[in-house]
């Protein structure tokens, strides 16, 4: 007898439908599972037939063939345990079929028949539309967030109970009422604990006004770590969009909490200089997503930039292009939505010491190797570049706390509010087209901006920048009336000091 | 001294693994002939491990000199004409020395050594060009080191001197047909064709850490007086300094900040009892020479930090722009600093630098601004 049972497994951060056919037929007894399974598949014959056993169901005396269809493409994970096992008990005669239609499973499962969580539950839920979905319990509040059509239960025995309508399914519980504004909770602590540091501050809010990549140089001790921290509690909530992205992908990454709660707040990444290109862009077997995806909506914060591989930081650009990461393995290509606000912290030099001339005892030629490990492209990427100092003793005894998160996200949220206005999710992603129409200058910034083009100081690229980040300067003003002087000055300095890493301060 | 002996003396140096201090050895008490041929026979007392043997046999002397020359470079010896009279009988002198220019740009009195830190500040390197500048305008002959920050700016500032002035010595740790730092090449070309540019080392020799401090000796034994622009509390210039020390030569300072990390070695100079150089004129005393009817420093030269800083170059400044010029000084200050002692906005700030920059008031640097 054939039983089809739906299923689904990851793809990247997508879901994929599979049809889990199994065949039980007179012949000798034996197990096959084909159709591309990896080791968690093969292995689930083992987990599956004890779990059957534990809980009092027969196991089939004949030859059962288990297929996994579509057979061309590779399937991963544990969670097509429970629909084997059900596949087992249908085609050998135990369920009926009826009982079973419409219904889809997805599920791992312990030797006793307790029924597990899998990776990714949410996304592979979604990706079975018109079933309603058998998880396990504890995958009933991250699924939750998008569907409340499925079903949940504690181990196979209930299962199969349910299914054959001995005993009723239970309500979801539901993880977060849908709606439900979540309190501001802060990443790394409060924006008053910075002492000081009066560019640095000012930096870290016009970057998450305007969406600006930004550079941190300065030695070490100086707070630029600190300073990253408070970025994304000055960032608005997720919109729901990207909310409902963030939330797949930390899903297929089981990172998050066992909560699994919906990412409220814009994540908060800070991965070591050691990774690898594939834990920075995602990839592997699975193509699991990587840190560019994980910090999707919120900050990737790279520190030491200049320690990390050249090739990994290079690989960043197409992402900071496109808002997306587009991966190719053997195992498929997946696309996964990967926009962040990268902040890089590093030091101005190999010993640290380096900023104005003079307190720097590096060789030009180790700074200026120092310097190569950024390709130009990269250092373009960051709208702004300032240097951070070390905080005076004054700075860290006497003076009285800056401004706190709450006051300088109310900035914030009101300058995002004007770019929506203007068709964009932040400043930086104005297209260089319209800047005219979005950002218009006055007469005073105008001259401004073609004298420094005429000296030679600013590039065409870097012209578009300015005026990007002058729009979001003059915003978090209130933002009426065309864009003026002191903003483009402003701008200015605050893309100012890339020059520090080139050597610069040495001529 | 014939050209047989030139080429000896050019083959000798030009040995592959041959330093400065085993070519005197071996031309200790053997004329460049008698030792060459000793070292190509192997019986050099000077190389008794015939380290040089069989490099030798495969040379021919008069290509090398033929090589030397026609690189433009002339192998000087000591008792011979050009070999600059300050090393005469100095301990430390050089065997063999090679040089491009004008040989007797070295013979030329008084000289002065301005040398510094590479990594200098704005200061360092303006007071240097200007001490440069006024020496070579003074007839004094300035020698340095070519090196960045320091020597550079000392020997832009005395061919800057103009027609007239003395000619500028440079002494390098290289071949002299390796341009190091390459960036200083155009300086490097202009003190050969102005002056003369001195090296103990054979053609072709990279820069290495250690050839540094052997040609600070150098330095310092040209010199009548050696005067320190910049330098960090250790590094090269001291090592100049020891050396002039040695040699009972004068060392002179000048003070900068005490904040100044750049000015940690010559602030400690002075508190050691180094003559303090404020100026060209505090140099010229002390190798007994008044400014007398030659030409002066042109325009411009004067030294930054004097008080005559309130009028001059802020007439007609806004007020922001004057209160933002207030703030700065000679050394570099951060964009930080700014914001606090003058308690404006970054964009008011952002502005008046901007239009100060465009005056040619202000120095923009990477996060920091300083007077020009």
């Amino acid at each position: 007898m054939i039983a089809s049972i739906p299923s689904a497994v990851l793809h990247g951060v997508d879901g994929r439908l599979v049809h889990v056919e199994v065949h039980v037929a007179n012949g000798l007894p034996g197990f096959t599972i084909v159709g591309l399974p990896d080791t968690a598949v093969r292995e689930s014959r083992d987990r599956v037939r004890a779990a059957l056993a534990s809980t009092g169901l027969p196991w089939p005396r004949r030859r059962t063939t288990v297929n996994l269809a579509p057979s061309g493409v590779r399937k991963g994970g544990a969670g097509l345990d429970l629909p084997i096992a059900i596949g087992v008990l249908v085609a050998s005669g135990v369920l009926d079929p009826a009982a079973v239609a419409g219904l889809a499973f997805v599920g791992e499962l312990g030797l006793d028949g307790s029924l597990r969580g899998v990776p990714g539950a949410l996304v592979l839920v979604e990706a079975l539309v018109g079933h309603r979905v058998v998880v396990a319990d504890a995958d009933g509040p991250g699924v939750s967030v998008s569907t409340t059509t499925c079903r949940t239960a504690p181990d196979l025995g209930e299962v199969v109970a349910r299914c054959t309508g001995r005993r009723p399914w239970p309500a979801v519980r539901v993880a977060v009422p849908t709606g439900t504004p979540r309190p501001r909770q802060a990443h790394g602590g409060d924006l008053a604990d910075v002492r000081g540091q009066l560019l640095a501050r000012r930096a870290l809010e016009v970057a998450a006004a305007g969406g600006h990549h930004l550079l941190l140089v300065g030695p070490p001790g100086a707070g630029k770590t600190l300073l990253a921290t408070r970025l994304p509690g000055l960032l608005p909530d997720l919109d729901p969009q990207t909310r409902r992205e963030a939330t797949r992908i930390h899903s297929v990454a089981g990172v998050g909490g066992g909560d699994a709660e919906p990412v409220w707040r814009p994540p908060y990444r800070a991965p070591h200089h050691g990774l690898s290109a594939v834990a920075m862009l995602g990839g592997g077997a699975s193509l699991r997503p990587g840190e560019v995806g994980l910090a999707h909506g919120g900050v990737l914060f790279l520190d030491e930039l200049g320690e990390f591989p050249t090739a990994v930081l290079d690989a960043l650009r197409q992402p900071l292009e496109e808002g997306v990461v587009r991966l190719s393995r053997s195992g498929g290509t997946t696309t996964c939505p990967a926009r962040f606000l990268l902040v890089a912290a590093m030091n101005p030099c190999p010993c640290g010491e380096g900023g104005p001339p003079g307190a720097c005892r590096c060789a030009p030629a180790s700074r200026a190797r120092y310097a190569r490990r950024l390709s130009g492209p990269l250092l373009d990427r960051f709208d702004i570049c300032v240097a951070v100092a070390r905080p005076g003793v004054d700075d860290l005894v006497g003076c009285r706390p800056g401004e706190a998160t709450s006051v300088v996200a109310a900035r914030v949220e009101e300058a995002r509010s004007l770019a929506r206005g203007r068709g964009v999710v932040a400043n930086a992603g104005l297209p260089a087209a319209t800047l005219h129409r979005t950002a218009p200058l006055d007469e005073g910034a105008a001259d401004l901006l073609v004298r420094r083009v005429r000296s030679g100081h600013l590039s065409g690229r870097g012209l578009h920048r300015v005026h990007r980040l002058a729009r979001t300067l003059a915003d978090l003003e209130g933002g009426v009336g065309p864009v003026g002087a002191q903003h483009v000055a402003e701008a200015l300095v605050l893309r100012g000091s890339r020059g520090i890493l080139l050597g610069e301060s040495l001529r | 001294m014939t050209d047989d002996e030139l080429a000896c003396a050019a083959a000798l140096l030009d040995l592959p693994g041959m330093t400065p201090v085993r070519l005197a050895r071996l031309l200790d008490g053997f004329g460049p002939r008698l030792a060459w041929r000793a070292v190509r026979s192997g019986t050099h007392p000077g190389d008794r491990e015939r380290r040089f043997r069989i490099g030798a046999r495969r040379v021919d002397p008069g290509q090398v000199l033929a090589r030397y020359r026609a690189a433009g470079v002339s192998v000087l010896l000591p008792d011979e004409v050009g070999y600059p009279a300050g090393l005469v009988g100095d301990p430390g002198a050089p065997a063999v020395l090679t040089a491009i220019g004008d040989p007797a740009s070295t013979e030329a009195r008084p000289a002065v050594a301005v040398v510094g830190t590479r990594s200098a500040t704005r200061y360092g390197t303006s007071v240097a060009a200007e001490l440069g500048r006024g020496l070579a305008a003074s007839g004094v002959v300035v020698v340095s080191g070519l090196a960045i920050g320091i020597d550079a700016a000392a020997h832009a500032g005395a061919l800057d001197a103009g027609a007239g002035a003395a000619p500028p010595v440079a002494v390098v740790g290289t071949g002299l047909d390796v341009v190091y730092p390459t960036a200083n090449r155009a300086l490097w070309e202009a003190v050969a064709r102005r002056g003369s540019v001195l090296s103990e080392a054979a053609l072709g020799t990279p820069a290495r850490p250690r050839v540094f401090p052997a040609r600070n000796r150098i330095i310092a034994a040209l010199a009548d007086i050696v005067v320190v622009v910049e330098c960090h509390g250790r590094g090269g210039s001291l090592h100049t300094v020891e050396a002039a020390a040695r040699r009972g030569i004068p060392v002179g300072a000048v003070p900068g900040s005490v904040r100044s990390p750049a000015s940690r070695g010559t602030n400690g100079l002075l508190v050691d009892g180094c003559m303090p150089v404020r100026d060209v004129d505090d140099v010229l005393t002390a190798v007994s020479l008044t400014r007398g009817g030659r030409a002066i420093a042109p325009a411009g030269s004067r030294p930054s930090g004097g008080g005559g800083r309130s009028d001059g170059p802020v007439a007609g400044l806004g007020r922001v722009e004057r209160a933002v010029w207030e703030v700065l000084d000679d050394t570099p200050t951060t964009v930080e600093t700014v914001l606090l002692r003058t308690g404006l906005s970054l964009g008011a700030v952002g502005l008046a630098v901007g239009g100060l920059e465009e005056r040619g008031l202000v120095v923009a640097g990477a996060g920091w601004w300083s007077r020009a």
